[in-house]
């Protein structure tokens, strides 16, 4: 690359740093002058209201379930999919469209997929598993997708020369290479559901985020700032078991 | 007895690997392949079990032919011919006793070697095998946790565990030290000696095939150019083999 065209695309870079900024109206002043009202809002959340413990706990536990669920399921769908999205192991016809399916869906959030499933099937904890579920699958399948391609065909070679049938290859040449992988992609995407979860109360979608948006537009931000300790306190232990769990697996 | 006829191999795109070996290795030898990078040695060895199909020529081995064998009958083949490779090629989550199990697959029933539950005597005799090698105590370790040496014994201990007749090796020592690549030199002359198991093994370096080969095939460009016993095997001959000298 020559030095004028390395200039010019740190220009560019700046120039649509710039324009962004103007259009989406950055502003240090205006964010100064906001201070006092969010330390107004956080004065106003302390004490948290720990008498609506029950509720709080009621919606973590059901977005925990929701997070399991989905992430299960999720898992199970991914691996075939996974299969037929590696380079290596689909014909191409297949790992093309696999692909590009993959890609198409999970160019959509799950808080999107919720909006869609809570006008499908009504509120409550059920069309948040399905939006955690239709977006967990695709980021699920690219990750097993791309351990299938990274897999090291040595010791698979190693047992066919064994004498082994397809299958044996398979159980003692590809599983000990790909188990441990999938396992814990699959707790770090269980991992970041339970947030993905959390939220998917704000649109109907179950979960203690229906809560925390409930206490919010009650103006009730002593009750909000209880059930959001209470979710700090689930993501952190979910976030502590897995990373262990994950750390014992690599 | 292993023959090979008339054996070429060319890759898609051109490369050809094997010109054209004719050779016949008996029961019981234990032959050093030698030659340069890209001389055909690994070709050459994946052909005799298999693992590649040659362009044209045939391999029998014990009378049987390999080439053209596919599903069980290949499986068959395989299971009599260990097969040690340069990189070990182990499962290195797996443990060293796992690893050793796998060379039982062509003798366990399937659905038993699937779910893992392998015959007590099968891992009896693991277990021996593994102490052969000099791994006694070290069933329960994962393999990636071991030295490259001990990695190359399980391996070994997996190709023995198939009780095969012939015992192949692809540049078995080129990963390993030069300390280790003498004990792994001496347990294959003892598996050949004591066992009567037949080994073909390709070496990068001459001095092990001067000092372990009963017989050193020398190949280059995909041809055999040397056959015949180590002491004949002159400085001379060597060169020619090595730097395409002509003589």
């Amino acid at each position: 690359m020559t030095r004028t065209a390395r200039w010019a695309g740190w220009v560019a870079i700046l120039a649509l740093f710039l324009w962004s900024a103007s259009a989406t109206e950055l502003s240090l002043l205006r964010m100064v002058e906001g201070v006092p009202f969010m330390l107004d809002f956080l004065r106003r959340m302390v004490p948290p209201d720990f008498s609506v413990m029950g509720n709080a706990v009621t919606g973590a536990v059901q977005t925990l379930q929701i997070a399991v669920v989905g992430t299960g399921v999720s898992a199970l769908l991914a691996l075939p999919l996974g299969f037929a999205a590696a380079r290596n192991v689909a014909p191409s016809w297949l790992f093309y469209g696999a692909r590009s399916v993959l890609n198409v869906f999970r160019a959509v959030d799950t808080l999107v997929y919720a909006l869609f499933f809570v006008a499908a099937v009504g509120l409550g904890p059920f069309p948040g598993v399905l939006a955690v579920v239709a977006y967990t699958t695709t980021v699920l399948a690219k990750l097993y997708s791309e351990a299938i391609e990274a897999i090291d065909p040595g010791p698979v070679e190693a047992v066919a020369a064994t004498g082994a049938t397809a299958l044996q290859v398979l159980r003692w040449g590809v599983l000990p290479q790909l188990v441990p992988q999938f396992l814990s992609f699959t707790l770090y995407r269980f991992e970041t559901n339970i947030r993905a979860a959390a939220i998917l109360g704000f649109v109907g979608a179950g979960g203690i985020g229906f809560y925390i948006q409930t206490y919010l537009r009650m103006l009730n931000y002593p009750a909000a700032s209880a059930v959001l300790l209470v979710l700090v306190v689930l993501v952190m232990l979910v976030d502590f078991a897995s990373s262990r769990i994950r750390a014992r697996l690599v | 007895m292993i023959r090979v006829r008339a054996l070429q191999k060319v890759y898609p795109g051109g490369t050809v690997a094997l010109r054209h070996i004719d050779l016949e290795i008996a029961a019981g030898e234990f032959v050093a392949l030698i030659g340069p990078s890209g001389a055909g040695k690994s070709s050459f060895l994946r052909c005799l079990n298999g693992l590649i199909a040659p362009t044209a020529g045939e391999v029998e081995m014990d009378g049987e032919p390999v080439t053209g064998a596919t599903g069980e009958r290949l499986r068959r083949i395989r299971a009599r011919i260990g097969f040690v490779f340069q990189q070990f090629h182990l499962l290195r989550r797996l443990t060293v006793l796992e690893n050793a199990l796998i060379g039982r697959l062509g003798h366990v029933p399937q659905g038993r070697s699937l779910v893992g539950w392998f015959p007590v005597a099968d891992i009896v005799r693991a277990k021996a095998t593994l102490q052969r090698v000099g791994l006694g105590g070290l069933w329960d370790r994962r393999v990636d946790t071991l030295s490259g040496g001990q990695q190359q014994r399980v391996a070994i201990a997996r190709a023995l565990l198939q009780e095969p007749r012939v015992l192949l090796a692809d540049e078995p020592m080129a990963s390993l030290d030069p300390a280790l690549a003498s004990t792994v030199m001496q347990l294959l002359r003892r598996i050949n000696e004591e066992d009567g198991i037949t080994v073909v093994t390709s070496l990068h370096v001459l001095e092990l095939a001067r000092a372990y080969g009963r017989r050193v095939i020398g190949l280059r460009d995909g041809r055999v150019v040397y056959d015949g016993p180590p002491d004949q095997l002159t400085d001379a001959v060597a060169a020619q083999i090595f730097s395409g000298a002509q003589p």
